[in-house]
């Protein structure tokens, strides 16, 4: 039985419940009061994540934290067709690289959306910026991409858990006053991440129309 | 050089591969946001980056093919025209006000999309633009001012092939011209071209990508070293005053439109197709179940329901019956007025308007009927809404617009040849019991409209559930009353006796009052009511229209007070 | 006046916002308003905390009796230890519903009331402050708005087909000065968390203060009493503010904090909307934005606002 430590409002959690609603896992939440109750630095959230930080899952008895690496655990585990976290090593490195940046993206996007939106006392211009070089390169990435018949983050011709790592801090960046507007390509790839079947939405973030039926 | 908020220049604003199927482009021109968006038809929208109602930003709004809708309150507005189709909150409504969006000039040319702050200028192409096929390179924003952009790009020319400065921002390179975005006064986009396409493109594109790049992070370097300029600060256009306010009904203007007869066609035995254009640009907005009034040579005027589907306003599609005992009417159309014939038709009026909140909508139509009909399932399809259209003709040689309902994705269903036991029979069955949020539309001869409506009752269908338009006034008008009108405008006080309509006393006292059908079915001699509690007889106004009490239509309908003020 | 970008700064900031940030002195009646600026229990004795209201940055602690001092902040940073002992230029401050409200100039005696929130067997909670970049009074009006619930709170607070809002009553109340909308109906498929069924919803809206907002609707159950949300604002500058959520539930089921996650997931989706209009400050001309009938409520507010003279976090009618 899965068990997610969750909060709404955070990015690295959904990406748990986005990457389980695309498998088609069920699981249970254990609400946790990240804001304002601070329950992720409370004595008992503690023993689950010594580091203090949501998403924790559990599954039966092991616990994991890390956002990243859960997504590698779920795949691995629960994706029977292989294709979120494929076992080719050149594609595992890839894929890990990118859960790197989602990591960056969390250092950056979200920081500024914590200092603007829960009181975090964060440097917002330097976050701010930060995001912007991320993003100005994975716009780069992306569009050259889509010349080279690439759609998603990685190489294979579907999505990986690199997607799924890096959307919600990307989606969720106008809460930190990181505007798109200049990343067009980055902008579309939303788009493709939101028509993901088996997709799901946070608080933040809204679906994408539909496009593939009509097309 | 600065910036000027009116500098009505046509500058590029994304290119054509940024505007994948079902996509919102958000883009930026001289300090407006813009929401840019290629409707399912390849028509490229460029207006400005706000709702009307709340002033949300359309950009984070979804593209549904014909229309885009606002994620805040879901309202919906048509391609090309910007006009909106739609309020969720008031479902049952057609939006009486003309409510539009502002909307920006577009020109989609050598893989860009060009458009100005302005129609001041026409689109002109950039020296040279036609001689050659394009590619555009990856376009790349730079935080600095323009004009230093453009300064910078100059710099990349060789010693030996100075660079050629061209009128609006741009620079040719050798091979390369480059077109400078001013997206505003401290912000600015390259977009690239190149003549032809090169043999390797990716490699070139990353080739250019890099030396852009480079620039880029050099002209940021010198930029961070200057004061900001103050961003430019457009205002956003104030809407007009019938919108600011809420009334219930607005009285049409009465502004006819010319078209062109730009194709006449048979589309079934019986039923002729029209498609009028416009001169030049699109129609205005209708919504689905609007007809227009279309002026016939010989004087008098006919309505017929537009088929078209959403964000169609190129041209607009009608069927007509070909009587042939019919009178002058529909028979002028069909026997005299020929492809390249110019008419004259009224602005969409909507008094049939379709529900986009029902968890099912039935559409039941036989012969000429399905005219409004068509162009509510197009509607529904677009949106991926459930519908189901029954289609009732004698013979399958009757079905008209057959390949345009062919080509729908819902349950569409052709009854051929039924009598009408078995017609009545089919409604039964289709309509079932009602439930929650279910909506039935018919059009078709009285027969249909009375079947359709009895049965529908009988199976629990409630009346508001049950949609129907009348084209003809069959209600016995009741003439009874005798009262005082005074014309508020034309300072005449007269008096309407029993037996005659105010239409004919205004006429009778030397005013011309225009009119049509006078039986309370066009609404050609709709008025404003001042002062005073209307007597509505007619079919024209709906219910709350008719509570309004804002508006009469002159031919037919009365007063219950002792006077009534017009404004007329 | 020209802005310059801070040093070491690698990329300007992109400013979404296309006006320059205005500054206006605040009207008297917001000046001397009681503005609310933090939860109670979130506010550590002995230790700073920083804030900003009206432009101007403010210091707060608690006192040994646990009762709120707030001050026009120097140097003080957050976490700094302090004896409330040694503070003398304190601003006016008093606590109403687990909040601390302050004010830059003379305040009433009383805050307005919210009678519910004495009742013993309600569950009440703040649900967390929260930073958004707008105006306070555009987040007073989509409080207030019913017709973005199919489109915002999918599946929660509306859903398609269910879009119409019905004919609703609005009157600004003469006694206690305050917008009141009553008779408004919605059908909600979960309208809180106790509900386990789609519903029509009653609800009724006050505007008892220009940046604050109560409603009352129907509990899920208790169906005779009405649960009490309330969101109350603190103009930070004129184009952004914190929302200070408040609940008053009849739940006899469900812990604080799944009711603070139910809520926030509402206020959380109204946000990505909130900091996507534009202009940020809330226009009272009539001509600048489409209202309909839906919006009648908001019409009276915007009204109500221009007749106070509430000029801040607003674009007043140009006379
Ligand atoms: N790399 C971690 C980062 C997780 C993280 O930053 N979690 C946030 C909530 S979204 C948190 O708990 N922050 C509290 C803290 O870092 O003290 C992951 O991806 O799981
Ligand atoms: S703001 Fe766009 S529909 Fe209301
Ligand atoms: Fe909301």
């Amino acid at each position: 039985m899965i068990t997610l430590y969750d909060f709404e409002l955070s990015g690295n959690c959904y990406k748990l419940r986005l990457l389980m609603s695309i498998l088609r896992l069920r699981y249970d939440v254990i609400p946790v009061d990240f804001f304002p109750g601070r329950q992720h630095k409370s004595d008992w959230f503690l023993k689950l994540n010594p580091f203090g930080q949501l998403p924790v899952l559990k599954d039966d008895d092991l616990v994991l934290s890390d956002s990243g690496a859960i997504l590698a655990y779920l795949a691995k585990k629960y994706d029977e067709t292989g294709l979120w976290f494929p076992d080719d090593p050149a594609i595992t490195a890839e894929i890990l690289r990118w859960h790197a940046i989602a990591d960056d993206i969390t250092a950056t996007a979200s920081a500024a959306r914590l200092a603007l939106g829960f009181d975090y006392d964060f440097d917002v211009p330097k976050a701010q910026a930060g995001a912007h070089r991320i993003f100005r390169l994975m716009d780069e990435h992306l569009w050259f991409g889509e010349r080279e018949g690439r759609d998603w983050l990685c190489r294979p011709a579907h999505p990986t858990t690199a997607d799924i790592a890096c959307f919600p801090y990307v989606m969720l960046s106008e809460e930190g006053g990181i505007g798109r507007q200049d990343y067009p390509a980055l902008r579309r790839w939303c788009d493709r991440v939101r028509r993901i079947p088996g997709f799901t939405i946070m608080s933040g973030i809204f679906p994408a129309g539909r496009a593939l039926e009509q097309a | 050089m600065t910036l000027s908020l009116t500098d009505s220049t046509w500058y590029p604003i994304a290119s054509s591969d940024d505007l994948p199927f079902r996509h919102v482009y958000q883009g930026q021109l001289l300090g407006r946001e813009l929401a840019v968006w290629r409707a399912d038809d390849g028509n490229v929208n460029v207006w400005e980056n706000r709702c009307l109602h709340r002033g949300v930003r359309l950009s984070i709004g979804i593209n549904e093919g014909g229309e885009l809708k606002c994620q805040y309150h879901g309202w919906r507005y048509a391609n090309r025209s910007a006009g909106c189709t739609y309020i969720p909150a008031h479902p049952a409504d057609a939006p009486a006000r003309r409510i539009q969006n502002r909307t920006y000039p577009v020109r989609e040319a050598f893989g860009l999309i060009w458009s100005a702050a302005n129609d001041d200028q026409p689109f002109q192409p950039f020296p040279g633009a036609e001689t050659g096929e394009w590619f555009p390179l990856r376009p790349i924003p730079v935080n600095a001012a323009p004009e230093d952009v453009l300064a910078g790009l100059v710099t990349l020319a060789p010693d030996d092939q100075p660079a050629d400065i061209l009128p609006g921002l741009a620079v040719r390179l050798g091979a390369a011209h480059y077109f400078v975005q001013p997206v505003d006064s401290n912000r600015a986009v390259i977009r690239g071209l190149l003549q032809g396409q090169p043999e390797d493109a990716v490699t070139t594109l990353r080739s250019y990508n890099e030396t852009l790049t480079k620039l880029r992070d050099r002209l940021e370097r010198a930029a961070r070293k200057k004061p900001a300029p103050e961003p430019l600060q457009p205002s956003f256009e104030q809407v007009s005053v019938d919108l600011a306010t809420m009334p219930d009904i607005a009285i049409p203007r009465g502004n006819t439109i010319t078209v062109v007869v730009k194709r006449k066609w048979a589309s079934a035995d019986g039923i002729i197709g029209f498609e009028l254009a416009p001169r030049e640009g699109h129609l205005p907005t209708f919504q689905p179940g609007a007809h227009i009034d279309v002026h016939l040579p010989n004087g008098l005027i006919r309505q017929y329901s537009i088929t078209n589907g959403p964000g169609e306003l190129l041209s607009y599609i009608i069927g007509v019956k070909a009587e042939s005992a019919g009178k002058g009417g529909s028979k002028i159309l069909v026997e005299s007025v020929r492809e390249g014939d110019l008419l004259s038709i009224s602005e969409p009026r909507n008094n049939f308007p379709l529900r986009r909140d029902a968890v099912r909508t039935v559409l039941i139509a036989a012969g000429i009927g399905i005219t409004p009909l068509l162009s509510m399932a197009r509607f529904l399809d677009k949106s991926s809404l459930p519908y189901e259209l029954h289609y009732f003709t004698r013979l399958g040689e009757h079905i008209a617009f057959r390949p345009e309902l062919e080509a729908l994705h819902g349950k569409v269903q052709f009854h051929t040849g039924l009598a009408r036991p078995e017609i009545a029979q089919t409604i039964s069955q289709t309509l079932g019991e009602w439930s929650h949020a279910q909506h039935v539309y018919v059009c078709g001869p009285s027969a249909l409209l009375e079947s359709v409506r009895v049965t529908a009752a009988t199976q629990g269908w409630p009346e508001e559930s049950i949609h129907f338009e009348y084209f003809k006034n069959d209600k016995v008008i009741d003439d009874s009353s005798s009262f005082e009108v005074e014309l508020a405008r034309s300072a005449m006080t007269l008096q309407v006796p029993a037996g005659k309509t105010i239409l004919e006393v205004m006429r009778e006292a030397g005013l011309q009052v225009p009119s049509s059908c006078e039986q309370g079915a066009c609404g050609t001699c709709l008025t404003g009511v001042i002062e005073g509690e209307c007597d509505h007889q007619d079919v024209y106004l709906n219910d709350t229209e008719k509570r309004a009490n804002t508006a009469i239509l002159t031919c037919v309908s009365r007063a219950k007070s002792a006077r009534l003020v017009l404004d007329i | 006046m020209r802005r310059t970008m801070p040093p070491n700064f690698p990329i300007p900031l992109h400013a979404p916002n296309r006006y320059s940030p205005p500054m206006t002195t605040p009207d008297p009646l917001t000046l001397n308003s009681w503005q609310v600026i933090a939860a109670l229990d979130e506010l550590p004795p002995g230790l700073v905390e920083r804030t900003i209201l009206l432009d101007t940055p403010l210091a707060m602690t608690r006192d040994r009796d646990g009762l709120p001092v707030v001050w026009r902040r120097t140097d003080e940073e957050t976490g700094d230890e302090i004896d409330p002992e040694t503070i003398f230029d304190r601003l006016p401050v008093t606590t109403g519903y687990g909040f601390v409200w302050t004010s830059l100039g003379t305040p009433p005696t009383d805050l307005f009331p919210i009678p519910e929130y004495a009742e013993p067997d309600r569950v009440n909670m703040s649900c967390g402050s929260i930073g958004i970049h707008v105006s306070a009074p555009r987040a007073v009006e989509n409080f207030l708005d019913m017709g973005h619930f199919p489109y915002v709170h999918t599946d929660i607070l509306g859903a398609e087909p269910h879009t119409e809002v019905k004919e609703y009553d609005v009157e600004v109340s003469e006694e206690r000065d305050e917008v009141l909308a009553t008779r408004c109906r919605f059908f909600q498929p979960r309208a809180a968390l106790s509900a386990t069924d789609g519903m029509e919803v009653e609800y009724v809206y006050r505007v008892p203060h220009p940046y604050c907002s109560v409603l009352y609707k129907s509990s899920p159950e208790a169906p005779e009493r009405r649960d009490v949300i309330a969101i109350f604002l603190q103009p930070v500058s004129e184009e952004r503010c914190r929302a200070h959520l408040l609940q008053s539930m009849i739940d006899s089921t469900s812990t604080i904090t799944e009711l603070r996650r139910f809520q926030q997931t509402i206020f959380g989706q109204d946000k990505p909307i909130l900091e996507n209009q534009y202009p940020k400050r809330l226009p009272l001309d009539p001509r600048s934005e489409t209202p309909i009938r839906a919006d009648k409520s908001a019409i009276a507010y915007r009204r109500w606002l221009s007749q106070k003279g509430v000029n801040y976090g607003v674009i007043p009618v140009a006379s």
